[in-house]
């Protein structure tokens, strides 16, 4: 009886050998597959055993196995520590401003640059707003500083304090000021990525039934009425879709922008999580175990709201993200 | 004959009024933001190469009032920005090569979703898009793999592009034509004559694409110097010297001084800023070109489904 497995009927191979076949057939595509697939088990899902330490102690001479368990510990630190509070509330507020005016702003961006029917003007504003999406963070923050830097003994100050000094006004130094830094993250993020997120847009009006515009010029409407009732609604679709990706992202904050642009100063306005990540871990701190845990629950509040948030998108009947 | 010409343009004037004063402010609105988006750049290089006593004088530089290169040649002649600038090129070109190879190759073999195992692959890498060990976690492994405070870790572990492997799967899932490879396997060509003689010669343009956005990505990086190198300044990157020319007044001195041993006037600290930023916008400023006009299909191909 146990030797029966290895007597088959004629015609049917065993599993291994059914497995060599089809191996062979597409053996180019496992090998194209294989460096990717290397790397992405080394360097992303090898990071995953780091994610034992939100619950251990870490002790460097013990290791990460080595170290002891200490349970849920480090969630209770986090929810103790007020400089997390405050890195979760600017990350949202921060979010929440850059959803009222960058996601509205890219929106009438679109429509308005769709209305220039002068094809050189028009291209000339296009190749000009996708600029700033290329340069660095470090290079945006170093325009900003050009801008609106302080005057020192060394120097005369950025240019809007040049003409508010030259008004007459006293000079201000704009990115030490805590009231004013949460607008300068909308405004730079504005500048720098309106016209990357406007071609999603772009995109959408250019798939519109011409026909449409026709008929309604026929029935008497004018541009504007052709924008507000055809145009418009005709993107919805994108725009909701758009929406829910940056609600989706409400817990995310853009390291590399904040952290180019903030100091010292303004950390009771300007601190974010990502930033706080950095900070308590490796930026100065030494807290492992806090910016792993803290890492991890954001992780899985994103997972979770980008899955209802692809159901959402699925439901609009426009492709997913997956 | 006068009057009624008159009454004609005055009409037209006025069905154009509602018209124009719309068309005004559709034209001002863009080119207004335009003008925000690219003003700075041009003020920056601009005041970059304005010489010392006109730039001392301020204004809006709209044009250069003399051209002088003394903040390059004295950030050129302190020694680390000459090195990072080896390690920022030969970083870019060889994490850049990589990763296109790797990303490609795989982003092809998944887009065969047929075969078996492809779909589970694809699930898995769109998951890292959302879940990641983190910052800690990403500094052991690295330490484990004696990658910490290395040239390499600036070039191999990125060599997976999350982002680009999506827009590059749904590349060859649907705009590579599938007739074409199916008339190439009746006339006999195998998955490896396939791959190299219709799908490379057909997505040449999109992996053109794709490795310029990947270079630029590379050149501006300096995340992975600072989180896993920080304090060995051979390896600096330009980007990081940038970084350090805005916050760092060690640097900023040295430099300045430097330029005092050549002879040169006491620069302020912000125009050679400014020299920096310009250096680090140069390469990127080349490629934009080409850039753009692989831009508005490149983002979009990942949103269409034919």
């Amino acid at each position: 009886m146990p030797r029966q497995a290895a007597v088959r009927p004629a015609g049917k191979p065993s599993w291994l050998r059914r497995l060599a076949v089809y191996l062979r057939k597409y053996w180019f595509i496992y090998m194209l597959v294989l460096p990717g697939l290397i790397c992405m088990i080394v360097f992303n899902y090898g990071t995953m055993y780091g994610i034992q330490l939100a619950f251990k102690d870490y002790s460097p001479r013990l290791g990460v196995w080595g170290s002891p368990w200490v349970g849920l510990e480090h969630f209770r630190e986090m929810l103790a520590d007020p400089s997390f509070i405050r890195a979760f509330k600017n990350t949202v507020l921060i979010n929440v401003y850059k959803l009222a005016f960058g996601f509205t702003f890219n929106i009438l961006l679109a429509l308005l640059v769709n209305e220039m029917k002068m094809r050189r003007v028009k291209s000339m504003v296009q190749t000009c707003v996708y600029l700033p999406y290329f340069l660095s963070w470090v290079i945006f923050a170093g325009l900003v500083q050009v801008f609106l830097e302080y005057p020192s003994a060394a120097d005369m100050g950025g240019v809007v304090n040049q003409v508010i000094a030259g008004l007459g006004f006293e000079p201000i130094d704009f990115l030490k000021e805590p009231a004013m830094f949460r607008s300068i993250l909308t405004i730079t993020n504005i500048i720098k990525t309106a016209g990357y997120s406007a071609i999603v847009y772009f995109a959408a009006i250019a798939g519109i039934d011409p026909t449409l515009y026709e008929s309604a010029a026929i029935d008497g409407a004018n541009r504007k009425d052709m924008m507000l009732h055809i145009t418009l609604p005709r993107i919805l679709p994108s725009v909701a879709v758009m929406l829910i990706l940056e609600l989706s992202g409400l817990f995310i904050s853009n390291f590399d922008q904040v952290y180019n642009l903030y100091s010292n100063y303004v950390l009771s306005t300007g601190d974010v999580l990502s930033t706080y990540i950095y900070r308590i871990g490796l930026g100065g701190g030494t807290d492992f175990e806090l910016s792993t845990a803290v890492n991890l629950v954001l992780n899985v509040m994103g997972l979770v709201i980008v899955l209802v948030a692809n159901k959402f998108i699925e439901k609009l009947d426009v492709q997913g993200i997956f | 004959m006068k009057n009624s010409g008159q009454v004609k343009y005055r009409r037209s004037m006025l069905s154009r009024f509602g018209f124009n004063f719309y068309d005004i402010f559709v034209y001002a609105f863009c080119i207004l933001f335009a003008l925000v988006c690219v003003y700075p750049m041009w003020y920056v290089f601009v005041a970059s190469i304005t010489p010392y006593d006109e730039y001392i004088k301020g204004g809006l530089m709209l044009w250069p009032r003399g051209v002088d290169f003394q903040y390059y040649i004295s950030i050129f002649n302190t020694r680390s920005f000459l090195n990072s600038l080896w390690i920022s090129v030969s970083k870019t070109v060889l994490a850049t090569v990589l990763s296109v190879l790797v990303t490609s190759t795989m982003a092809y073999a998944v887009s065969k979703s047929h075969v078996r195992g492809m779909k589970v692959i694809n699930a898995l890498v769109v998951f890292n898009l959302f879940f990641t060990g983190g910052l800690i976690p990403q500094y052991i492994l690295y330490q484990d793999l004696h990658l910490l405070r290395s040239y390499w870790v600036m070039v191999i572990p990125g060599a997976l592009n999350i982002t680009y492997f999506i827009i590059m799967r749904n590349y060859f899932t649907y705009s590579v034509p599938k007739d074409l490879e199916e008339a190439a396997r009746l006339d006999g060509c195998t998955d490896v004559g396939v791959f190299f003689k219709i799908v490379l010669p057909v997505s040449r343009p999109m992996v053109a694409a794709v490795t310029l956005f990947i270079a630029v990505i590379n050149w501006n990086d300096y995340y992975n110097y600072m989180m896993f190198i920080s304090n060995k300044t051979n390896l600096q990157p330009f980007a990081w010297i940038l970084r350090r020319m805005l916050t760092d007044k060690s640097l900023m001195n040295t430099v300045r001084n430097g330029a005092v041993g050549l002879g040169l006037e006491l620069p302020p600290p912000m125009a050679l800023r400014m020299a920096t930023i310009i250096c680090a916008m140069l390469p990127i400023m080349c490629v934009y070109p080409f850039l753009q006009k692989h831009f508005t299909s490149g983002i979009t191909l990942g949103a269409v489904k034919e």
